[in-house]
């Protein structure tokens, strides 16, 4: 069992507190990712459970004993780095078996070890060039195999796909996704890419700075986001915000007001909301329906954007806040026309003056 | 506006003007050279400099070593043929200088042998140990790197007269040694203290220069790679030989070259400091070919000629082993 647990784990850069205290627990073999914008510290939590820095308190636990003090060879984690860091005055070859050489491991281990890891990578042909002959996607599948042959209780993934071109991208997501199924380690991948984190994690963690937001399979955040930022974050496009007020509470659901559009009722159980309170309806771009008898919200397309397959219909309410619609197959709707657009039953979002989800009971 | 037009007017009469005076000249040129040859027009003044000042002084050099006589004008001196060789290498047994008609000369080139090597492996050794550690995250940084690059900036008469005050009879290091109730030393009269000085003094002004350029190479290593190899289990020992040097080579490489090459020059920090002396002891090439060609009276041209184009002969070999060494040494 190689599972990890954070426990009240907190990381200060002098007077910057990066991570405030932080917990959490993975399971044995879990994917899971850490997803957030640009500085909200998932790479520096990577980092800690690595040990290349030093946590300002708290505890690490993997397979149930502390390594906080244990030096980041001995942990029993592998990383890849974005970089790749591979050495470039090795060879492929040399470049896996560093590693093994500096734990002293028999010769014929070590190269049984680095043949393994370099045919499950098919990267046989390449053990005797060096990271400047090699294409990126080449160099990564070499950090990879480094990390393979330290066969550790846990990789560590730091956005290892960002250097890439895009259509590459997609091919690593999927052989790393392939990789994890075959090896059955618990794998942490830090991305700032949420459709990566999306296709490839059992479980998202969704940070930011230094705080989870929320924890969950990518589905149950995709569908249940617990706050304004995690539904913002999580999907793409991203959901649509319309600020209003509740203006009536009844039997048959909530009465929603936004400036300058037709109310709007939202038949669902009153819960905790009162007459006059301010919240955020969040509605994603696929969960419109537009109407062909003028009913619903007037809205106003500046940018309609056929991708063939899809559409995407950037529109406007009357006071100007912008709304996305996502239509499948190719829309007749051009620029300048006025939609009649309602959000689908059930697919709607409720957020409070704090930014947490309301529940509707939906 | 006006400041271009000052612009255009100067633009004018600095080059337009002068390009059209000089266009019949040029079109004459070509026409009597053919265009193939128009680029050696371009070429000739910074040509012209590189051949006079630079190559015409060897040839005048090997003029010299050819002739004899105190004459300074050619055409006054004597042709000798390969005399002044003969006299240079005119030896009873060349495991022993004092056979040697011209003893002070294998003298001269055995300390350039023994002071060469020790100080480039000193200077390299101590510039690389101070660069790794300036490298590190230690307080005051910038204040020691300004330290150690400081005695690059002074002249060199004055690092040895610095260094001629601490150490004479009565300096600044016997008054020290005095105070705590040690005996004094008499430091540049005995030829072994005097050559250790002379190697100290020499790396201790020199090695600011090689610091900040291995430092530079220090740097340009990738602070990840080390974070890989931390991750590898790597001990320091492995990371300094496995990881810093194979990646600081290409640095190394041109540190070597130039302090072999400022190391065989060395003259005006030791001439001051200790004069060569004691006797012959800190003597090296260089003061040899000056005193033999323009201190001792008469002065020999011909010997110090013939001297300093052995030298430059064994700097050349050696450099081509260099530059042989350096080929293709780029890992990005």
């Amino acid at each position: 069992m190689a599972n990890l647990v954070l426990e009240k784990l907190s990381k200060s850069f002098g007077a910057v507190e990066v991570i405030p205290g932080l917990d959490l627990q993975i399971e044995d073999g879990e994917f899971v990712v850490f997803v957030g914008p640009s500085g909200c510290g998932k790479s520096t939590l990577l980092r800690l459970i690595a040990g290349l820095e030093e946590a300002t308190a708290g505890d690490i636990r993997i397979a149930g004993e502390s390594v906080i003090s244990v030096p980041a060879a001995d942990r029993g984690v592998a990383m890849v780095f974005q970089s790749y860091a591979l050495y470039p005055h090795m060879t492929v070859r040399q470049n896996l078996s560093f590693g093994l050489e500096n734990i002293r491991m028999p010769k014929d281990e070590i190269a049984r070890r680095v043949e393994a890891a370099a045919k499950m990578l098919q990267i046989e042909e390449l053990l005797e060039r060096r990271p400047k002959e090699l294409s990126g996607g080449q160099r990564q599948r070499v950090a990879i195999g480094r990390a393979i042959t330290r066969n550790p209780k846990i990789f560590l993934f730091d956005e290892p796909l960002s250097n890439l071109d895009a259509e590459l991208r997609v091919l690593m997501r999927v052989e790393i996704t392939k990789l994890h199924e075959r090896l059955g380690n618990t794998m942490i991948y830090v991305t700032h890419d949420q459709i990566e984190a999306m296709t490839m994690a059992d479980k998202i963690v969704v940070l930011r700075k230094g705080v989870i937001e929320q924890v969950g399979a990518p589905l149950e955040l995709y569908n249940h986001p617990r706050n304004l930022f995690v539904a913002g974050f999580i999907g793409s496009p991203r959901m649509n915000f319309l600020n209003g007020a509740i203006t009536r509470v009844s039997e048959a659901g909530l009465s929603f007001q936004s400036p300058h559009l037709p109310p709007f009722t939202l038949p669902a159980r009153p819960g905790p909301l009162r007459a006059g309170a301010t919240v955020t309806l969040g509605v994603r771009p696929e969960h419109f329906t537009l109407s062909e008898n003028g009913t619903g919200w007037p809205l106003t397309v500046s940018v309609s954007e056929q991708h063939g397959s899809n559409s995407y219909l950037h529109c406007a309410t009357p006071d100007g806040t912008p709304v996305l619609i996502h239509e499948a197959g190719q829309s007749r709707v051009a620029r300048g026309d006025v939609l009649h657009a309602e959000p689908r039953e059930g697919h709607w979002h409720l957020f409070d003056a704090a930014g947490l989800r309301v529940p509707l009971g939906n | 506006m006006r400041a271009a037009a000052t612009f255009s007017g100067a633009f004018t009469a600095l080059v337009a003007l002068p390009a059209r005076a000089i266009e019949p000249v040029m079109r004459g040129a070509q026409k009597i050279l053919g265009i193939k040859r128009m680029p050696w027009v371009f070429l000739f003044p910074n040509l012209a400099a590189v051949l006079f000042f630079s190559l015409l002084p060897v040839f005048i050099n090997i003029f010299y070593s050819a002739t004899g006589s105190d004459r300074l004008y050619p055409a006054d001196r004597p042709y000798v043929g390969a005399a002044n060789y003969e006299t240079l290498f005119e030896c009873g047994s060349y495991l022993d200088p004092s056979t040697c008609s011209r003893d002070l000369f294998w003298r001269a080139l055995g300390n350039t042998l023994i002071f060469v090597p020790v100080q480039v492996a000193a200077m390299i050794g101590i510039a690389l140990f101070t660069a790794i550690c300036l490298n590190r995250d230690i307080r005051g940084r910038g204040f020691f790197r300004g330290i150690f690059f400081f005695p690059v900036m002074l002249s060199p008469v004055v690092v040895a007269l610095t260094w001629q005050w601490i150490l004479q009879r009565n300096g600044a290091l016997n008054g020290l040694l005095t105070a705590l109730g040690l005996t004094p030393v008499n430091w540049l009269v005995f030829p072994n203290s005097a050559f250790f000085w002379s190697v100290f003094v020499t790396v201790w002004a020199h090695m600011g220069f090689f610091t900040i350029i291995l430092l530079a190479g220090l740097q340009s290593i990738p602070r990840d790679v080390y974070e890989a190899a931390k991750m590898d289990a790597a001990n320091p020992w492995r990371v300094f030989t496995r990881i810093t040097l194979p990646m600081l080579k290409p640095t190394l490489l041109v540190v070597f070259i130039l302090c072999v090459i400022r190391s065989v020059q060395t003259f005006d920090e030791l001439y001051v400091l200790t004069g060569g002396g004691p006797g012959s002891a800190t003597i090296l090439i260089v003061q040899y070919i000056y005193e033999i060609g323009f201190a001792i009276q008469p002065r020999n041209f011909g010997l110090a000629a013939a001297a300093s184009l052995l030298l430059g002969a064994v700097l050349l070999v050696f450099t081509l082993i260099q530059l042989r060494l350096a080929r293709g040494k780029s890992y990005d």
